[in-house]
């Protein structure tokens, strides 16, 4: 069984009094451990329909369209249910990378695991989180640059961070946004090569987003999206 | 937790909150000084209006009442009374040697026991003193320049029974003692202490005569009062020149410019209140009055018999009471207030039909006695903490609008905690904090400052007149030569806990702005 379902997906965005239409019946299905990518040019959709799989925004309700994941209607969810939804079971890594520059790359680390244990749960977990958060740092080859700031960072690097962000909560389902967009072409394929190494290793499920066919060739599924609509598979 | 972590990085990364958090602690440190001053303000005139009254006091104006010796040792023997005095209030006039003649309160004490509770002694200004005054760094007051003059110390004693040696006889005249801005012939300097007046006057000569204005070495004043029968009638004005033997000072303008003080025994002489011998009632009606013979037109006067006359007792108007220990607070006043009552009401017993009847009497706490001028500070304390309550208002807008700037700042923050699963209330939590932290850091720094500037207003305020020329605080005006400061620490804590409740007050509602961000638009804010 899939542990991702996107059925007749639809969204629209309101600007003022005019209506975008941005999703048009939108299918997908993932397995777990699998990797799908959304293949399209820019304004495709695809990371509009990126962000209605993370729960970051919600899909029309009508026409009625539905997005499962391991079994749970993800768009019938309450505000509090899309909070839990983002935090434990997703992970995502954006194009910008998205860290807080005021926080250290191990505190951007932590950020996940601080919002899921709360004051007391966390400061009852601390070393065990600490650890949880220095090894994927290692693994991403940034064990050296703990106590520094994004600013600090190259772009590659700050991409690392963000990866181990995106795996230190154990998602089981990994969203990528265009992850090496930002990156040449030498530092992408680096940043992607790990991404695809660490997810492996974790067993999550995984959707990229990309515009890149080489990077869209490394996943289990390309679905290709154009305005809006699924092209091609 | 990441809302703690957070609050400290951006506390400490940014410029705009550290400018709120500046602005808070001015705002907080101007309200606690404000406070404290006029706090200090209350307290001494608190203090200066006990100087003269004693913690509770019994009245009959005007008349009088007797036996007041055996009130006055029963109300010794009482466990919470440690001293009594008693006192004769009266209304009189006063003429001074430059030919001015004024109304005035005239008040007859024993001056040991006047002492004993009130601050009496320490009240004379005419003493001598071993260090000149704070702000005399010259040494030219003159109690500290005459300070080993034998003559000089004499004033004391002089002042404190109300006496002064006359210089041809030998013997100790009863005087008076005036406030000290009485008779005008005292210059106060800027400094604080007095110093008496040169005054020049011209002789019917043509020559000019200095005049000697330091009373209490030889001057007199006229005393003039009205006293009254035991009905109340008034009788035939007197007037009396009294030697003044020193000069006090309060620290309450209207008491040091309107009160003298005689020896208790003169005042009583003068007023008719002294032990003598009267007429009974039962007696002969003709008996000590003044007939007048019809057929001759002849007055004379008709001598009671002894068997008409007894003997009244000496009278005075007031004793005033101390009590024992500190009676700071209207409270502690008040049980002294209901002790003395019920001994009056013993007294009374003891006397009955010869002194007031308690439910008459009046006993009142010093309180009572100041409550016009205190309730007026009070009042203007209040208005002004009303005022600067006005001043919260300002920093709750003072840090909404800095916040709702930092809102569209931190947009992207928000959209990233709101990616990895933090909840619209931890956002509104976590700015709600970051006002709390503001308000917070403002409010200590402002406390911190406020003491400095409370514990060392004077020598600023001393600075600001040598180097600036600024004088806030004239001595000559405002009748304290100290700007009075009691720094009260639950108002300190009220103060700072306005402020930092009023910032994250001023933070809810970016706050709530910044829940309701849509994370996917917070995400691509440029």
């Amino acid at each position: 069984m899939p542990i991702l379902t996107v059925e007749n997906v639809h969204k629209t965005y309101r600007l003022g009094r005019i209506d975008i239409p941005v999703l048009h019946g939108v299918n997908l299905s993932l397995e777990a451990g699998k990797i799908v990518a959304i293949l399209g040019a820019s304004g495709s959709g695809k990371s509009t329909l990126l962000h209605l799989i993370g729960g970051l925004d919600r899909p029309d309700a009508s026409p009625k369209g539905t997005i499962t994941f391991d079994g749970r209607d993800v768009g019938r969810f309450s505000a509090g249910e899309l909070d839990s939804y983002r935090n434990l079971d997703v992970g995502f890594v954006f194009q910008f990378y998205h860290l807080l520059a005021e926080l250290s790359v191990l505190d951007n680390v932590l950020l996940g695991l601080m919002i899921r244990h709360g004051r007391l749960g966390y400061l009852a977990r601390a070393k065990e989180c600490r650890e949880r958060a220095r090894g994927l740092l290692e693994r991403v080859g940034l064990s050296h640059r703990l106590k520094h700031r994004p600013a600090e960072l190259s772009g590659g690097e700050r991409q690392r961070v963000a990866i181990a962000r995106a795996l230190v909560t154990k998602p089981r389902l990994l969203l990528a946004d265009e992850p090496t967009g930002n990156l040449d072409q030498a530092t992408g394929g680096g940043v992607l090569d790990l991404l695809l190494d660490l997810r492996a290793a974790d067993g999550a499920a995984m959707v990229i987003v990309t515009h890149d066919p080489n990077t869209a060739a490394r996943a289990d599924e390309v679905v290709r999206l154009a305005d809006g609509r699924v092209v091609g598979r | 937790m990441y809302q703690s972590l957070l609050t400290r990085r951006y506390l400490m990364s940014k410029v705009m909150p550290l400018l709120a958090s500046v602005a808070v602690m001015l705002c907080s440190a101007l309200v606690i000084v404000t406070w404290s001053v006029m706090g200090g303000f209350l307290a001494m005139l608190i203090g200066t209006g006990r100087t003269m009254i004693g913690d509770v006091s019994i009245s009959w104006p005007n008349i009088g009442f007797p036996h007041y010796q055996d009130l006055r040792e029963r109300l010794e023997a009482d466990p919470m009374v440690s001293a009594s005095a008693p006192v004769i209030q009266a209304y009189g006039m006063v003429a001074l040697p430059n030919g001015i003649t004024r109304v005035i309160t005239i008040r007859g004490v024993d001056g040991p026991s006047f002492a004993r509770v009130t601050k009496f002694e320490e009240t004379l200004w005419w003493q001598a003193i071993t260090e000149p005054m704070a702000k005399d760094h010259d040494g030219r007051d003159p109690r500290y320049q005459l300070r080993d003059s034998p003559g000089f110390n004499r004033l004391k004693d002089s002042g404190l029974n109300l006496t002064r040696t006359n210089l041809d006889t030998g013997e100790d005249e009863g005087g008076v003692v005036m406030g000290i801005e009485m008779s005008g012939f005292n210059l106060r300097e800027a400094e604080g202490f007095y110093t008496p007046k040169v005054v020049e006057r011209r002789m019917p000569d043509g020559t000019i005569k200095t005049v000697d204005t330091f009373l209490p070495a030889s001057g007199k004043v006229g005393i003039t009062v009205l006293p009254l029968d035991r009905a109340g009638n008034p009788l035939e004005s007197l007037t009396k020149k009294l030697p003044v033997a020193n000069e006090f000072r309060s620290g309450v303008y209207e008491i040091d410019r309107n009160i003298a003080l005689v020896r208790l025994d003169v005042l009583q002489n003068m007023l008719r209140m002294n032990a003598g011998l009267r007429v009974r009632k039962d007696a002969d009606r003709a008996a000590g009055t003044v007939a007048v013979d019809p057929s001759t037109g002849l007055e004379s006067f008709v001598k009671p018999t002894t068997d008409q006359l007894i003997e009244d007792p000496a009278r005075v108007t007031d004793i005033l009471i101390r009590g024992t220990g500190k009676l700071g607070t209207g409270e502690e006043a008040e049980r002294l207030r209901a002790r003395v009552r019920e001994i009056y009401e013993e007294f009374a017993r003891a006397h009955p039909g010869e002194v007031p009847d308690s439910f008459d009497i009046e006993i009142s706490t010093w309180e009572d006695n100041n409550r016009f001028m205190i309730e007026a500070v009070k009042k203007e304390t209040a208005l002004v903490l009303v005022l600067f309550a006005f001043m919260s208002i300002v920093a709750v807008f003072l840090v909404l609008a800095i916040f709702w700037s930092m809102i569209s700042e931190k947009t992207k923050d928000i959209g990233i905690l709101r990616a990895l699963g933090a909840s619209r209330g931890g956002i509104v939590w976590l700015w709600v904090r970051y006002g709390l932290a503001i308000g917070l850091v403002g409010g200590v720094a402002g406390l911190v400052l406020a003491y400095t500037i409370v514990w060392n207003i004077n020598p600023i305020h001393e600075w600001m007149g040598q180097q600036l020329n600024i004088v806030i605080w004239d001595p000559r005006i405002y009748y304290f030569t100290r700007i009075p400061s009691v720094v009260n620490p639950m108002h300190a804590l009220y103060a700072v806990s306005g402020f930092v409740i009023s910032s994250a007050v001023g933070a809810l509602l970016p706050a709530i702005r910044a829940a309701m961000l849509h994370p996917v638009k917070a995400l691509r804010f440029e």
